[in-house]
């Protein structure tokens, strides 16, 4: 070979121990085991935060147990996108899906969300109330490793619509995302 | 755990590029800076003064010992397996010292003074590993 | 130049709940600083924090513990991926301008959430000659040692009994990872991790958040009965490969003590960020530190290395020993890179009235 060396690899990995969930995570995570979903309502504001962070960061004050409101299990979807997978290395998708962003009622804060079920992905749209398909008792998901992933993790398998009239975009004009 | 990884391909540009190409033949490239002092491995830029330093000169592949710290128990990163001693050695030639693994077998030869050279993997690709490690020169 | 003072510190509890996150480390420590000067997050004109996202391995966390500093409505800040200690020197350039007087600084990592602490380090290396052998932070410690005891004649049972000392002024440190007393026969029977350094030589890496409230002028007078003034500060680097320089000293330190103006009155106590026990004794003698001069009270990083965290704890403590201890001129170290390769001195004054 008498090319010059133009380029050097480096394969670099790098190791990191699985966080450990927070109190707060696991609390969270055992009222979904049970179906319930909860929040935290911030004492200053009145804002409410679901999942809930331990604080307010509008307020920045420190949001506890005694903060703790109890969510519906339905609301309205704000914003959505239709995401085409990329088979990149690793990619477990192959058919189009809705990626969603939630609003459930009670809460001021979004989650993201993907499983929409009983509805065409053309049909979906900003406003449309839905609510959880809960997974069965005992397939809620692990409490000891608090919620990972989207939205409520394996607690609710998916969202369907509820037949409710679809909520107004300029209700929603302060909860998109 | 879980496992962040990132295969990177960098550019080596002319100088570091010279060095490596060096390697892959088994040579030993350094660069001569303004001022006159030879630097392996070698920069672009001369770090005292900030001058580019472009001119390359070929080092020999034995030299000294400045420096050496003997490891008991090596990462699984380091380049070798067995306990090791990393060493700054300077090579016949050069007037900066050139840090790798000394394969030196036992805390007590890991001494600044001791003579050594490369001993170069069975194959070379243009890789800072194209050194497998130090040796003790034989006397 | 304006005059600048820190006029509170906040460490955040050695001990913290399970799967605590950075933002709830940081947010009671930040309001802690404020509210000991009678201080809100509304009369913060700028904020500058210091983190390193390598240590947990996310992307842009430091965004996420913007919260902590309350980032609504927009707030004027900026972040340096280094220890605090050099986003205290951005505040501190900041409010030169004249146009704000209050600062908030504040740093934060978790050390403890990566498999390898010398592993992940590595990365901030030269990707060419370095980082591909792995060639890690105690690794390159442990060769500026054999360096520095060749250079002075000093040998291991004198890093050992800088690690005694060090374990022993740490006793009323809650913030120290280990502290008491310690037999230094009983140090030098444990074995090496790279020679000539023992893990005792290495300050234990820990999970830790801090904050630092600066402010400028006359407004700093009406908030703190005795702030500590940035006489002087400045930063300096020595080139970054190992082989092109002198270990056994340290040039940058020197430069930026100089500039700092640690020989102008010199100090009393010097908080010095030594990771590793031979780097106090590179550091002492850069900075011209002799036996006058009480270093590391504290314990200092060999008590306790909360990454990218430490430098800004030692101004913070060099800020205690103003505030609370009354003394008139001491001098906090931060340091960054393989063997002390880049260096912050902050010289901080107790000015009586």
């Amino acid at each position: 070979m008498t090319d010059p060396v133009q380029f050097m690899s480096h394969h670099t990995a790098v190791e990191y121990a699985v966080p450990e969930p927070s109190r707060l995570g696991v609390h969270f995570a055992e009222q979904l085991a049970r179906a319930r979903i909860i929040g935290h309502k911030c004492p200053q504001c009145g804002k409410v935060y679901v999942p809930p962070r331990g604080y307010c960061p509008l307020c920045v004050v420190e949001t506890t147990a005694a903060n703790e409101v109890e969510i519906a299990d339905r609301g309205v979807i704000t914003t959505f996108s239709v995401i085409t997978p990329l088979q990149y290395q690793g990619q477990k998708e192959t058919e189009d899906y809705v990626q969603a962003t939630l609003l459930l009622d009670g809460s001021d804060t979004t989650l993201m969300v993907t499983g929409l079920e009983g509805i065409a992905i053309a049909d979906v749209r900003t406003g449309l109330r839905v609510e959880a398909v809960w997974a069965p008792e005992g397939e809620r998901g692990s409490v000891s490793t608090g919620i990972r992933g989207v939205g409520l993790g394996d607690a609710v398998k998916s969202w369907r619509p509820t037949g409710e009239p679809d909520v107004s975009r300029d209700a929603l004009a302060e909860h998109i995302l | 755990m879980w496992k962040l990884e990132f295969p990177y391909r960098r550019s080596v540009g002319p100088v570091i590029g010279a060095f490596l190409t060096g390697l892959r033949d088994r040579r030993v490239i350094g660069v001569r800076t303004a001022g006159g002092r030879v630097m392996v491995p070698p920069f672009e830029y001369d770090p005292e003064t900030g001058e580019p330093a472009s001119e390359m000169v070929d080092v020999a592949s034995a030299g000294v010992v400045e420096r050496a710290a003997w490891v008991p128990e090596p990462l699984r990163t380091h380049p070798l397996d067995r306990p090791f001693a990393w060493a700054l050695v300077r090579l016949d030639g050069a007037d900066t010292a050139l840090l790798h693994a000394f394969d030196c077998g036992s805390a007590d030869r890991a001494t600044a003074g001791t003579r050594v050279r490369i001993r170069w993997r069975a194959e070379t690709v243009g890789h800072l590993s194209d050194i497998e490690c130090f040796e003790p020169e034989p006397a | 130049m304006r005059d600048v003072a820190i006029v509170a510190f906040a460490q955040a509890p050695l001990e913290q709940e399970p799967g605590q996150t950075e933002t709830l480390m940081l947010l009671p420590t930040i309001t802690e600083a404020l509210t000991t000067v009678g201080l809100t997050r509304r009369d913060v004109g700028f904020t500058c924090s210091g983190s390193a996202d390598y240590l947990t391995g996310g992307t842009f966390t430091f965004v996420q513990m913007l919260e902590a500093a309350g980032a609504w409505p927009p707030i004027s800040e900026s972040h340096v991926e280094m220890d605090g200690a050099w986003a205290l020197y951005e505040a501190w350039v900041r409010l030169q301008h004249g146009d704000v007087d209050v600062a908030l600084v504040f740093a934060s990592g978790r050390a403890t959430a990566g498999a390898s602490l010398r592993e992940t380090l590595t990365f901030q290396l030269d990707p060419y000659y370095l980082a591909p052998i792995g060639a890690d932070y105690v690794s390159l410690a442990a060769l500026q040692a054999q360096a520095v005891l060749e250079h002075t004649g000093r040998t291991e049972k004198d890093l050992a009994q800088i690690v005694a000392q060090r374990r022993r002024d740490a006793a009323g440190n809650p913030h120290a990872a280990v502290s008491g007393d310690v037999g230094v026969d009983e140090l030098l029977r444990n074995d090496y991790v790279v020679a000539p350094l023992r893990t005792h030589d290495i300050g234990p890496a820990v999970d830790g958040a801090a904050a630092v409230v600066l402010v400028a002028g006359d407004r700093a007078r009406e908030v703190c009965d005795r702030p500590a003034w940035i006489a002087g500060i400045d930063h300096r680097a020595d080139p970054h490969y190992p082989g092109v320089r002198d270990l056994a000293q340290s040039r940058s330190t020197a430069v930026a003590g100089a500039r700092a103006g640690v020989a102008d009155g010199g100090v009393e106590v010097a908080e010095l960020t030594a990771v590793c026990s031979p780097e106090e004794i590179v550091l002492a003698e850069a900075l011209g530190l002799d036996d006058s001069v009480t270093i590391n009270p504290s314990g200092g990083a060999l008590v306790a290395n909360p990454v990218m965290v430490t430098g800004l704890v030692r101004i913070g403590e060099a800020f205690r020993q103003v505030h609370d201890h009354g003394r008139r001129r001491v001098l906090g170290h931060a340091s960054s890179g393989p063997c002390l390769q880049q260096n912050l001195v902050c010289v901080l004054e107790g000015r009586d009235a």
